[in-house]
C-alpha cells in the first residue's frame, strides 16, 4: 500500500500544492486532533478511569447500612477481607471457573476449526451455524435453558448421560457439581466464537505449506503439530487473553442458575461485589472488592502488553 | 494404472477422510443444537406433557398458548422496544465517537498519541463487570438511574471499536489524503467521503458485534433499572423467572425462546454476514 506514492508522488506536484499539503499536515498536528478525541476521552475518563480512583478512595471508608455517614478507616476493609474465608472461596471459585473453561474451550475451538476449515462443500456453513449460534443467545436465556436441562428429576442432561453410565447428579443443587454445571454451559455458549477466530487465522495459513509437508510424508497429525499449530500461535494468544478477561466477567450464569449457592460454592468476584453493594448495602466493602478486581485486571494488562500484546497487536498493524 | 483409475482412487480416499470429518462434526453440531431444540420443544408443549419419564421431542398437540400467556403476564413488548432503543442508541453514538478517534489515531502524528491510544486499549480490558459499583454511584449522583440513557452511557466510547477502525483507516494510502487536500476535500470531508466508505466492512462488523453484545447485556441494566417500563428483554426475562418461581417450564421456556428469537432470526437469515464479521474482527484483533 505504501509505495502507491507514485500515483500522487509529491515530486510531481507544483510548489504551491506542496505548500498546501505541508500547511495541512502542520495544521492537523496542532490542537485540532484533541477536538476529535474529546468525546471518547471524556467518556473513558468518566466511566473507566474515574471509577478506578473513586473505588480506591471509597475502599478506605466504612460506609454501609449501619454507618450511613462515611467514616475513614484506612485499610480496615482490606484486613477484614483478608481474614474472610468467603473472600478466598470466591477467588478459588473464579480460578476453578477459569481452569475449567479456558483450556477446554480453546482445545474444542481449535479442533473444530481445523475440521470445519477443510473442503467440505456446502454443509460447511451448516456446521458453522450449528456450532456458532450459542454466541447469539443472551447469557441469561442460555442460563435459564440450562437450568431446565440440568433439572435433576426430568432434565435432559441426566437422562442422556445415564446412557453413558454416568450416575444421576443433582447438578445445581449439589455443592460439588454446581460449579461444573456452570462451566459446562459456559463452554457450550462460548466455544463457537473462539472457533471462528481460529477459522479466520487458519485461512491465513498458506496451502502450499501443507502440500510441502505432505510431500515430505507428514500425516495429518504431524501436519497439525508441525505446520498449523505453530502458525496459529498469535491467534491462540489472542484467544487466551480474551478468554481470561471474559472468565472474570462471569455473572449472568451465576445470578440466574445458583445465586452463588449452594453454600457459596459458585459465588464469584462479580457476584460477590453485587451482593455486598446491592444486597447488604455495604458500599465500602463493595468498593474494596472492586479495587481488588481492578488491580487484578491491571496486573493482567501489564502482563498482556509486556509478553503477549506485542506479538498479537503488531500482527494486526 | 490409467489416469482415470488413479483419480478415482484419490477421490475415494478423499471421501473416506471426509467421512470421518463429517461424522465428527455432525456429532458436535448435534450436541450443540440439542439444547436449543429442547427449548423450542418445551415452549410448545402443554403443561402436563413436560413430566414424561423419557424426553418427548415432538410437542403434540402443539400449544402456542404459552407465548400468549407470557405476554399477558409481563410486558415483553415494552421490553423488546426498550432493547431496540438501547442497542441502537449505543451503536449510533459509538459510530460517531469511534470514527472521530480512529481517524485521528490512524492519520495524525501528535504529542501523546501513544499514551492516549493505550488508554483506549486498556478500556477493552476493564469491563463494566469490574466498574459497575462506582459507575452506579456516578449515575446516581447525575440523577439518571432508571432511565434508558443510563443503560447506554458507559458504552458510548469503545476502545475496541477505535482499535478496529484505526486498523482499517491505516490501510488507506496517505497520498490519497494529500490528493484530496489539493482538491479541497480535507479533514471531515475526507473522512466522510473517502475513509468511511472505504472502511465500510469494518464498520459493519463492529456494528454487528456491538448490537449482539449489548442485546445480551445483563449486569449493568439490572443494576440501573428498577421499573418494567424501562427494562430490556434480558432483565425482563430475569424478573419473569423470579416472579414465576413455581417452575412452570413451558412458560419459562416460551419466555426464554421469545427473548432469543429476534437475534436468532436475524442471525439465521444473515448468517454469512454475521459469521464473516465475527471472523473478521477476530482476525484483526
Amino acid at each position: 500500500m505504501r509505495d502507491s506514492t507514485a500515483v500522487v508522488g509529491e515530486g510531481r506536484l507544483s510548489a504551491q500544492d506542496r505548500a498546501r499539503v505541508a500547511t495541512w499536515r502542520f495544521r492537523l498536528q496542532g490542537g485540532g486532533v484533541y477536538v476529535y478525541l474529546l468525546p471518547s476521552l471524556a467518556l473513558l475518563a468518566l466511566f473507566t478511569y474515574y471509577p478506578m480512583g473513586f473505588s480506591a478512595y471509597l475502599s478506605l471508608f466504612r460506609w454501609n447500612v449501619l454507618n450511613p455517614e462515611r467514616i475513614f478507616v484506612g485499610f480496615e476493609n482490606y484486613l477484614i477481607l483478608w481474614r474472610e474465608p468467603l473472600f478466598w472461596l470466591v477467588l478459588r471459585n473464579n480460578l476453578f471457573y477459569a481452569l475449567g473453561t479456558i483450556p477446554t474451550t480453546m482445545a474444542l475451538a481449535l479442533f473444530l476449526a481445523v475440521l470445519v476449515n477443510q473442503n467440505l462443500g456446502r454443509v460447511r456453513s451448516v456446521y458453522r451455524v450449528a456450532l456458532f449460534y450459542p454466541t447469539m443467545v443472551p447469557m441469561v436465556a442460555a442460563a435459564m435453558l440450562w437450568v431446565w436441562i440440568f433439572n435433576p428429576g426430568i432434565g435432559l442432561f441426566n437422562y442422556y448421560s445415564g446412557f453413558l453410565g454416568v450416575p444421576r447428579i443433582e447438578w445445581l443443587y449439589d455443592r460439588h457439581w454446581a460449579l461444573p454445571a456452570i462451566i459446562i454451559m459456559s463452554i457450550w455458549k462460548n466455544f463457537g466464537y473462539f472457533m471462528l477466530i481460529y477459522l479466520a487465522a487458519l485461512q491465513g495459513v498458506p496451502a502450499d505449506l501443507y502440500e510441502a509437508a505432505s510431500i515430505e510424508g507428514a500425516g495429518p497429525w504431524r501436519r497439525f503439530w508441525g505446520v498449523t499449530f505453530p502458525l496459529l500461535t498469535p491467534a491462540s494468544l489472542f484467544v487466551f487473553v480474551v478468554a481470561i478477561i471474559s472468565s472474570f466477567q462471569v455473572f449472568d450464569q451465576v445470578f440466574v442458575m445458583t445465586q452463588g449457592g449452594p453454600a457459596d460454592q459458585t459465588n464469584v468476584l462479580t457476584f460477590y461485589i453485587y451482593q455486598n453493594a446491592f444486597r447488604f448495602w455495604d458500599i465500602g466493602m463493595g468498593a474494596t472488592l472492586t479495587t481488588i478486581f481492578i488491580c487484578l485486571l491491571l496486573v493482567l494488562v501489564v502482563v498482556v502488553f509486556r509478553y503477549v500484546g506485542r506479538r498479537v497487536y503488531y500482527e494486526a498493524d | 494404472m490409467t489416469i482415470g483409475e488413479r483419480v478415482r482412487i484419490l477421490n475415494h480416499r478423499w471421501r473416506l477422510d471426509h467421512l470421518a470429518t463429517h461424522l465428527t462434526l455432525g456429532l458436535f453440531a448435534l450436541v450443540t443444537v440439542t439444547p436449543y431444540l429442547w427449548l423450542l420443544s418445551t415452549s410448545l408443549k402443554l403443561r402436563t406433557e413436560v413430566f414424561t419419564p423419557t424426553p418427548k421431542w415432538i410437542p403434540w398437540p402443539i400449544n402456542f398458548g404459552n407465548y400468549a400467556e407470557v405476554f399477558d403476564r409481563a410486558p415483553f413488548g415494552t421490553f423488546l422496544v426498550n432493547t431496540i432503543i438501547v442497542v441502537c442508541g449505543i451503536l449510533a453514538v459509538q459510530l460517531l465517537t469511534v470514527t472521530l478517534a480512529a481517524y485521528v489515531f490512524a492519520r495524525r502524528k501528535f504529542r501523546g498519541a501513544d499514551i492516549l491510544f493505550l488508554l483506549f486499549l486498556i478500556q477493552m480490558m476493564i469491563p463494566i463487570h469490574a466498574t459497575f459499583l462506582p459507575n452506579f454511584l456516578t449515575l446516581k449522583s447525575l440523577d439518571l438511574l432508571n432511565t434508558r440513557v443510563a443503560m447506554m452511557l458507559p458504552f458510548f466510547a469503545s476502545g475496541y471499536g477505535t482499535f478496529l477502525l484505526r486498523q482499517a483507516f491505516k490501510q488507506i494510502p496517505r497520498d490519497l489524503e494529500d490528493a484530496a487536500v489539493i482538491d479541497g476535500c480535507g479533514g471531515l470531508h475526507f473522512l466522510w467521503h473517502v475513509l468511511i466508505p472505504l472502511a465500510k466492512p469494518t464498520l459493519v462488523a463492529f456494528g454487528l458485534i456491538s448490537l449482539v453484545s449489548h442485546w445480551n447485556d445483563y449486569l449493568w441494566p439490572l443494576i440501573v433499572t428498577d421499573t418494567p417500563d424501562v427494562r430490556t428483554l434480558t432483565i425482563g426475562l430475569g424478573m419473569f423467572v423470579q416472579q414465576e418461581s413455581g417452575a412452570d417450564w413451558t412458560l419459562l421456556m416460551a419466555a426464554t425462546a421469545f427473548v432469543t428469537a429476534p437475534l436468532m432470526g436475524i442471525f439465521l437469515v444473515f448468517q454469512r454476514k454475521f459469521i464473516e464479521s465475527f471472523m473478521f474482527t477476530g482476525l484483526k484483533g
